[in-house]
């Protein structure tokens, strides 16, 4: 909200160089304040200017931010405030503004301001849309600004003139506190205005949404078949991007579920209130893999290529998942102590899940060869004829994923038939930090700095390379 | 261990088979051999259960169904019996119904699908 105001009423792009960037003053905090009252009622260094400098720097940092908000460049609202900096405006010719012969006054500033805001909303004032070169107004303002030295002097500098100019001449102070206070609640008034529209905005932005997940929620529940292209946003589809999201959010109940195992094993809870813990565990697992058929039926490549997954999980992926016998192998040697027959029970476990592995890759290898015949070139009869079958082939592709899907399923749950309740505990908490791990891998990998894109002038270069991390890939972890 | 890795497993001549119930003749021809595949010579799925019952050490004995002239009214008899899952491949041990490809994997991993097989004498040891 601070930015929207600010990019209406901020500084132009020129900064001052002895002030430095990122602070983070809320303007609306700065300008909801009648300031200029009780400035003007010289209450004197009371008040901070050191913030005001602060906010004046923010507002032109914003300004740069938000430039495509705010084609107009603006004074410092803060300016509007200080109406006894006058000397910077007098130097800046304003013949467009309303107080034509007003030129020496900061007053004709506040109008400028206003007239330029009042270009943005409605033009309620008889003033003009002068745009002709606010720019450079401002430029010059704010090149005066930073050419008389740091701004902290300046507001001081001016208090005595205005005491001075109010000893001299009573009535014509009045007047023009009169006309100050009158252009401050009106440009108060204003950007009441523009705070009411663009909350307006955002709840009409927030009805928006809702009415958005409202019709997610109906047509995932209606189960959707959905080409590649259908309703895609961007180059995924609906389906996929409904997936990723389902799983964004399971991945978050995960972490909750991992601490509460955490938790459980460090509380030396009983056996069977740690099997509550753990089946739940599993319940939370076999969630997934509902949620997986789903999408497998909507968007099957999704799931086969792996892009629901971080790179790191990727380049483990076997048919749209984790391989089953790799898992366990991995937990082995972590499990002990075990005795004999569990041992037994996992390797057999390894064992025939090597082999069901290697019959669905073997089945999946002849539908890969049934296909390249299909579609490979020859005598081709019938081009659609071929497509035809060739999509027949391909739909069996998520035969395939459920099967393995299937397969790691029920790799889990023999797992948990075979543990004891804390060995169960122990090891899924060994699963889901295993994966965290390559998520986190995934992450670092993603943003480490490479030195083809390293300069020396960049100071901010590791933001940059912050900033390649590609938000999709850090926040799914996989499964 | 010789496995049939063919589409066409161990084909039963039609002069054996008796006009009827498809599923009569399912059952009957299920009961004639330890382990008993139905299944159709283009399927992929088909393929990878036979690989492995084969990578098992198993011998089944298979039925194309797209090969048999009554295989049509067996496909939609097996879908009955499984409910509306693709109706092949579906497996029989020792006579009984074992289920399609999820059911097996199912019960290879929880470890009762050996001893099932043992029982009906297509492992030894």
């Amino acid at each position: 909200m601070a930015n929207h105001r600010v990019g209406e009423t901020g500084l132009t792009e020129s900064r001052p160089p002895n002030h430095h960037h990122h602070h983070n003053i809320p303007y609306a905090v700065l300008h909801g304040m009648n300031v200029p009252t009780s400035f003007i009622h010289q209450e004197g260094s009371a008040f901070g200017f050191g913030e005001l400098e602060e906010a004046i720097v923010l507002q032109g940092v914003n300004i740069r931010n938000d430039e495509a908000k705010a084609p107009l460049f603006r004074p410092a609202a803060t300016l509007e405030m200080f109406p006894s900096w006058p000397i910077r405006f007098q130097q800046t010719p304003r013949g467009s503004s309303k107080s034509g012969g007003e030129s020496t006054d900061s007053g004709s500033a506040v109008n400028t301001i206003c007239s330029k805001t009042e270009n943005q909303l409605e033009p309620e004032s008889p003033i003009s849309t002068k745009n002709t070169t606010p720019l450079d107004h401002q430029q010059e303002m704010a090149s005066d600004f930073s050419r008389t030295g740091t701004s902290q002097n300046q507001p001081v500098a001016k208090l005595p003139q205005e005491k001075r100019r109010g000893s001299t001449s009573e009535k014509q102070l009045d007047a023009k506190t009169l006309r100050r206070l009158a252009q401050n609640r009106e440009a108060a008034r204003k950007s009441r205005l523009r705070k009411k529209a663009y909350v307006q905005q955002l709840e009409s932005s927030r009805i928006k949404l809702t009415q958005l997940e409202q019709d997610l929620q109906r047509s995932r529940s209606q189960g959707f078949f959905l080409g590649g292209s259908a309703g895609a946003v961007g180059n995924i589809s609906s389906g996929a991007a409904i997936f990723d999201m389902e799983y964004s959010r399971w991945l978050e109940d995960d972490q909750r579920h991992m601490s509460e195992l955490r938790t459980g094993l460090n509380a030396h809870l009983s056996d069977s209130d740690l099997r509550i813990i753990v089946d739940t565990y599993i319940s939370h697992y076999d969630e997934i893999f509902r949620l997986k058929v789903v999408a497998a039926k909507a968007d099957v490549f999704h799931l086969i290529t792996g892009m629901w997954t971080t790179p790191a999980e990727r380049c483990f992926l076997w048919m749209g998942g984790f391989r089953p016998s790799e898992l366990i192998k991995m937990l082995i040697s972590q499990l002990d102590p075990l005795t004999e027959q569990q041992v037994m029970g996992i390797y057999s476990l390894q064992h025939s899940s090597q082999q069901a592995e290697e019959a669905l890759t073997q089945g999946l290898e002849q539908l890969q060869q049934s296909l390249t015949d299909t579609i490979a070139g020859g005598p081709v009869i019938d081009g659609m004829q071929q497509m035809a079958v060739a999509l027949g082939k391909l739909a069996n592709l998520e035969g395939f994923v459920r099967q393995a899907d299937n397969l790691r399923q029920q790799t889990l749950h023999q797992l948990s038939r075979i543990l004891t309740v804390r060995q169960a505990a122990r090891c899924f908490l060994m699963i889901g930090e295993y994966y965290g791990h390559l998520r986190a891998l995934s992450s670092l990998w993603v943003s480490r700095p490479r030195e083809s894109m390293m300069s020396d002038d960049h100071s901010c270069q590791t933001t940059t390379d912050l900033q390649m991390v590609q938000p999709s890939q850090i926040h799914f972890s996989d499964f | 261990m010789h496995c049939q890795t063919g589409s066409r497993g161990t084909y039963v001549p039609t002069s054996r088979t008796i006009a009827g119930d498809p599923l009569e003749r399912i059952e009957r021809l299920a009961s004639e051999n330890a382990v008993v595949i139905f299944s159709v010579s283009s399927c992929c799925m088909c393929h990878a259960i036979k690989r492995l019952f084969c990578g098992m050490g198993v011998n089944p004995t298979v039925y194309e169904l797209d090969e048999d002239p009554r295989g049509k009214d067996m496909e939609k008899a097996l879908m009955r019996l499984l409910g509306n899952s693709p109706a092949v491949p579906v497996v029989f041990i020792g006579g009984k119904l074992v289920g399609a490809m999820d059911r097996v994997m199912a019960s290879h991993i929880n470890g009762t699908l050996v001893p099932l097989l043992k029982q009906a004498g297509a492992l030894w040891l």
